[in-house]
């Protein structure tokens, strides 16, 4: 899409036509105006010339994408020239230099970062949220195809192997039939071939999880934090597909024939033959229940026939089809896998030609993609074309749910019932309202939102974690706190109302009051365990004889932890109250802290540039690569003092907007304890909001805590976290097409007391989630 | 049109960096030219162990400055490689500040750029430019990755070393079984050449399919579309060009045995990659050869060396003088020391294949888990084209490892100023111009 064009008819200039962009007049102007004072060849502040600049080419990418930052970024010119460019003008031109980057570098591996998520608060806020554009073009979003998220991809597969328990109103929480697949606490992320079915095995709990087979996601997402799910990052390459079909070889046989069993692995006990064999590790040291567990499909009916007839081979196709595409096969699809199947029978007769005839349908394009190409009706003025029929019932669906779409919507589409925004919107509230329908979409949002869910994969030096008053299977606990604050999103977006406040300053917590109220504790408070009764060895000291927090006693509460029953994590956890002082909602949780930490201490940078973007809006330009960024390594200092580093002028002008908002959360270790001293003196928690963009938020805070109040309190935070729903749900940055969009999400949420159901309902029935603009 | 991501848009380089040789080339330009005068470079390998290669493991005993290795004892842990020491050049020294090596540098080790983990690589690797100036093969660059055995099943190929630019990542080879298909399925006979021609057969069917759901696409998602559909093609044209030459192939391919079906430790699966990989290089398939031991992450087992411990631990335990990295070296050493034997076995020209090879040693951690890259150890094995020394220790002071990299691309005659360094920063990182001159003959 080209965003100078659009711009155009924004009306910002008064030109109707739109000429091919140009240098001369798009960016000379602009150049000449307020960069040429201190960067032509005389001045060269900086070493830096740009009076030699014409087209954006290859040779001068690095210096233009410096610039379109620059610019963008409202970096330059410096703050104190008085002739500053206004928004506009700085958008025209910062647009004007991602296109050209983007043609310019076509051959020569492209160039997209304008695109991704991190880069969506280039665009002023201001522009986007203050007086709208007048003759803003309608907005859509451009007609693609989606590549579906890892975790929908393995929960597609699951359902093919696995039978998951349906929601129980009764007891919310557990895990339920179409959540998403949680770590284990290995940290990985995997389906089992069938686990309900195991009743025990030779050897422990390590025995079992090396005999269990799973597979993990065979798709990737890049990069750790923030949104990640944007349709331009991702394609399916060889390596993948080739995956994929050794994947969907196993699982059509487990479709087919089930777990491979020998007779006595239903006895449970082990035959002559394995007397003096260690076995355990082994697929033959499990023992299964006689039932059969796994779903049976029209998979399982065509391997029992000895020559299935055509309806029976064209059942499994069809069935198959559906369950990976989410949508029935047309005729000619069905006929095209029919004769793969009926050839690969023919040459390798039934029980392998099955395996190997069925895997094409797993690499179908829509089995990995969710088209949105709107390839119906006549594009209106703007081209654009709303979309229709099944990708709309399955851009709804996809908007909540893994599974495919439940009886309700395909009744609806079938009798017609899907066509309007005014139908869309009552799909969208029934889904809402409807807590049986699972919707692991939302969570995901959370999860890329706060980044609260990468603690259990930081990896922790041992010294630094036993010093900082870590305990034992440090990682463990962390990806069960992951599990924790999922459920405690989940209650607040039950209760929906102001959502993002109460995740932000909630004084509830859910934990397993064992293991996780160490985090929650205060370092200084903690103590040696006292010496162990020698009569009674199991006795552990009680959590007061630790110095752990003091909780109150809390409500019993479900969480979800994975299928696999080799951790030791229960499902019952407790929500209790910390107090005020001491903690504030998410950000001050462990799982959140140290997501934003390293291996040895706090990461204030990190933590700071967290709040910029995801809170304040604002953004960070790339470091340099000119930037050695290391801290230096002196353990007699506080990380504070170490990040002196970060003070000298070059560094300050970016670091300025991070370190500030991240050196407040030095009232947390980088485990996540509060802590009053550091190095034996007292913590210094201050900090301060430079340039918000906001300026009542703008001045010092005491700690985070303060820092958080008044963060939880201002509409512009609100409106950056609608600015970042907005990016999940569409898949795409905001352009100001979509400022009508974001101001309407906007309002719904505030209206309706900051209501994460009345945000969405306005953003999925909003043009850029329903219209696409086709090419001409 | 993206550039960067490491699981994206990988246009037609897809089969895990099985990209396809143009079909007029000749397949064995190394066989082909038996008696040149001038020796010219014909096959590289690198070969990198993660959590670092301490230099105290590796520089023989009162070694502090350049000198000849001849009079030197090696030390235990690479005491395999003595008997090749009159072949090889020891570098110390060297650093990758710049590559944020902690943890692994990833892409960055090889990139000689900052690197980090889920970070796409930022350009070219070092082993794919040297691959794209060796003499042209059907598989010009392949690569394979030794990890624990359910991460290797769970996870058979995985992209962390090797790029062919940036946002392409190269990704390496676990599952010998599914190489050994790969490479050698068309020699196979009865039920396997059977269920190989079936899958031939299906995959076209699957080309065909992916193929025609791209018509109608918006022209930027049918650019995405084609490295899925590329994919396919690039999968299909290789299988195609190695059966065309499955008599030749014959004589090279491994035997498929226990150790590939049925392995009971790790390093069976670890012998069989390797063993496929020379058999790739034997046969002329390949001229250049990336062994990621580790795959480049901080993970990996031992546990066919009698090492409990996983690997991400052993990464804590300074290395000298620890038992179990002295195991991890040895067991290193002994791939190195075969591969060498095995080229040698083949002649080539006057001399044998590992006349005309280059073997690179190093870790994609440099020096240790948690380093700041300051110093990075290197061990070069053979001196294909003759401009380089050998039997040598070399004490470099602070040169970046891109300077070393530029060497090589000079060693296999395709001089250049620089690899990937900007000349902005060379001076930051002590950079210079052109090869290391102490390395040169």
């Amino acid at each position: 899409m080209n965003r100078f064009l659009l711009f155009l008819a924004a009306g910002v200039l008064a030109v109707q036509a739109a000429p091919s962009p140009s240098f001369k007049r798009d960016a000379l102007p602009f150049l000449e105006q307020y960069c040429f004072d201190c960067h032509d060849a005389e001045t060269k502040k900086g070493e830096l010339a740009l009076d030699e600049l014409t087209e954006v080419t290859p040779e001068s990418f690095g210096v233009w994408k410096r610039v379109w930052e620059q610019v963008a970024l409202k970096e330059m010119p410096p703050k104190k020239k008085k002739n500053q460019p206004d928004a506009k003008e700085r958008l025209r031109l910062a647009n004007w230099i991602a296109d050209g980057l983007e043609q310019a570098m076509k051959e020569k591996g492209g160039f997209n970062t304008h695109l991704l998520p991190a880069k969506g608060n280039y665009l002023d806020h201001d522009l986007l949220f203050g007086e709208l554009p007048k003759n803003l073009e309608p907005a859509s979003t451009p007609a693609r195809i989606w590549r579906i998220h890892p975790q929908e991809h393995l929960v597609r597969l699951n359902e093919l192997i696995n039978k998951e328990p349906e929601y129980n109103p009764k007891a919310p929480g557990l895990r339920t039939r179409g959540d998403h697949i949680s770590w284990n606490n290995q940290g990985e992320v995997k389906v089992y071939y069938g686990l309900d079915r195991i009743k025990g095995q030779v050897g422990g709990s390590a025995a079992y999880a090396a005999a269990i087979t799973g597979f993990s996601s065979i798709l990737n997402t890049t990069g750790d934090h923030g949104l990640r799910s944007y349709p331009i990052l991702y394609s399916v390459n060889g390596a993948q597909a080739s995956q994929i079909a050794r994947h969907a070889e196993d699982i059509i046989r487990f479709m087919a024939y089930g777990p491979k069993i020998e007779p006595y692995q239903f006895s449970g006990k082990l035959p002559e033959k394995y007397k003096d064999v260690d076995i355990r590790g082994t697929v033959e040291s499990l023992f299964y229940k006689e039932e059969v567990m796994r779903p049976l499909s029209p998979v399982y009916d065509l391997v029992q026939a000895e020559n299935p007839s055509e309806e029976k081979l064209r059942a499994a196709v069809d069935f198959l089809f559906e369950a990976l595409t989410f949508r029935e096969p047309s005729s000619k699809e069905s006929d095209v896998y029919l004769k793969i199947l009926k050839d690969s029978v023919a040459d390798l007769g039934l029980k392998e030609g099955v395996i190997l005839g069925l895997t094409p349908i797993f690499l179908d394009r829509d089995a990995l993609f969710r088209p949105e190409l709107a390839q119906y009706g006549k594009p209106g003025k703007y081209g654009r074309v709303m979309l229709q029929g099944n990708e709309l019932a399955l851009a709804v669906n996809g908007a909540f749910s893994y599974l495919k779409p439940d009886a309700e919507l395909k009744k609806a589409l079938k009798e017609g019932r899907l066509k309007t925004r005014d139908d869309v919107r009552r799909e969208v509230i029934r889904i809402l309202s409807d807590e049986s329908i699972r919707k692991p979409r939302v969570l995901q949002f959370f999860h890329e939102y706060f980044d609260y869910d990468l603690a259990g994969g930081i990896c922790k030096d041992g010294k630094a974690l036993s010093k900082a008053g870590g305990g034992a299977k440090f990682p463990n606990v962390m990806f069960g706190m992951t599990a924790s604050v999922d459920r405690l999103v989940e209650l607040i977006l039950q209760e929906d109302k102001q959502v993002l406040k109460e995740l932000l300053t909630t004084d509830r917590v859910i934990l397993e009051a064992g293991s996780d109220s160490l985090y929650f504790s205060t370092r200084e408070n903690l103590k040696k365990a006292p010496p162990r009764d020698k009569k009674d060895k199991k006795k552990k000291p009680t959590p007061e004889e630790l110095g752990y927090v003091a909780l109150s006693k809390g409500e019993r509460i479900n969480v979800r932890i994975p299928a696999v029953k080799f951790t030791n994590g229960r499902s019952a956890r407790t929500l209790v109250r910390l107090p005020k002082e001491e903690r504030r909602g998410i950000l001050t949780h462990p799982s959140w802290l140290v997501s934003h930490s390293d291996a040895m201490d706090n990461h204030a940078i990190l933590r700071g540039k967290w709040i910029r973007e995801r809170l304040l809006g604002g953004a960070v330009p790339e470091v340099p690569i000119t930037v050695d960024a290391q801290l230096p390594d002196e353990p007699k200092n506080t990380l504070r003092e170490r990040m002196r580093v970060t003070r000298v002028a070059e560094c300050w002008r970016c670091h300025r907007k991070m370190d500030p908002l991240g050196l407040p959360f030095e009232m947390y270790n980088h485990l996540g304890l509060r802590r009053t001293t550091e190095l034996g003196k007292p913590v210094d928690t201050s900090g301060e909001i430079i340039d918000s963009g906001d300026p009542s938020l703008d001045g010092p805070v005491k700690n985070a805590l303060e820092m958080i109040d008044k963060l939880a309190a201002s509409e512009r935070v609100e409106q950056v976290f609608v600015r970042h729903a907005f990016r999940f749900w569409m898949g795409r940055n905001e352009t100001l097409e979509d400022a009508p969009t974001l101001q309407a999400a906007h309002r719904a949420y505030k209206e309706n007391d900051g209501s994460m159901k009345a945000l969405l309902t306005s953003l999925l029935t909003s043009d850029a989630f329903l219209y696409r603009k086709v090419e001409p | 049109m993206p550039d960067l991501k490491g699981t994206m848009i990988n246009r037609r380089k897809m089969l895990q960096g099985m990209a396809a040789a143009a079909v007029a080339a000749p397949l064995f330009p190394g066989l082909a030219q038996a008696a040149s005068n001038k020796r010219k470079p014909k096959r590289v390998i690198f070969f990198l162990q993660n959590q670092g290669f301490d230099p105290y493991t590796a520089i023989p005993k009162g070694l502090k400055e350049d000198c000849s290795l001849k009079s030197f004892e090696f030390e235990e842990p690479i005491k395999a490689l003595e008997p090749l020491k009159d072949r090889l050049h020891i570098i110390n020294g060297l650093h990758g500040r710049h590559t944020s090596p902690s943890h692994s540098a990833f892409f960055g080790a090889l990139g000689g750029y900052r690197g980090g983990i889920g970070s796409p690589p930022r350009g070219a690797t070092i082993d794919h430019v040297i691959s794209q100036h060796l003499p042209e093969t059907v598989l010009p660059h392949l690569c394979i990755g030794m990890d624990s055995l359910p991460n290797m099943r769970s996870r058979p190929t995985l992209a962390t070393l090797s790029a062919t630019g940036p946002g392409k990542p190269i990704f390496m080879h676990s599952n010998p079984q599914a190489l050994y298909q790969a490479l050698f399925g068309s020699i196979s006979t009865g039920e396997v050449r059977e269920r190989y021609e079936a899958r031939s057969n299906v995959l076209r069917s699957v080309e065909r399919i992916a193929q025609q759901n791209s018509h109608g696409l918006p022209a930027d998602e049918k650019e995405r579309y084609s490295s899925y559909t590329d994919g396919f093609r690039d999968m299909n044209g290789l299988r195609g060009r190695l059966a065309n030459i499955s008599d030749h192939l014959k004589k090279f391919a491994p035997e498929y045995g226990e150790k590939f079906t049925n392995p009971e430790f790790e390093t069976d699966w670890h012998d069989s990659l390797l063993d496929l990989g020379i058999s790739a290089l034997k046969s002329g398939i390949t001229n250049t050869l990336t062994i990621g031991s580790g795959r480049g992450e901080i993970f990996g087992a031992w546990k066919g060396l009698g090492v409990d411990k996983q690997g991400h631990n052993l990464g804590h335990m300074p290395q000298p003088n620890n038992e179990i990295w002295v195991k991890i070296r040895h067991y290193n050493c002994r791939m190195l020391a075969k591969l060498v034997k095995e080229l040698e076995s083949m002649p080539e020209g006057d001399g044998t294949m590992m006349d005309n090879s280059l073997i690179v040693y190093t870790s994609n951690n440099a020096d240790k888990q948690h380093t700041s890259g300051a110093n990075w150890p290197f061990i070069l094995i053979g001196n294909p084209a003759g401009p380089l020394k050998t039997g040598q220790f070399t004490q470099m002071a602070k040169r970046p490892i891109n300077d070393l990299y530029t060497t090589l691309l000079h060693a296999v005659g395709a001089p250049a100023d620089r690899f990937n360094m900007d000349k902005n920063l060379a001076e930051n990182y002590s950079s210079k111009v052109g090869p290391i001159e102490e390395l040169l003959a």
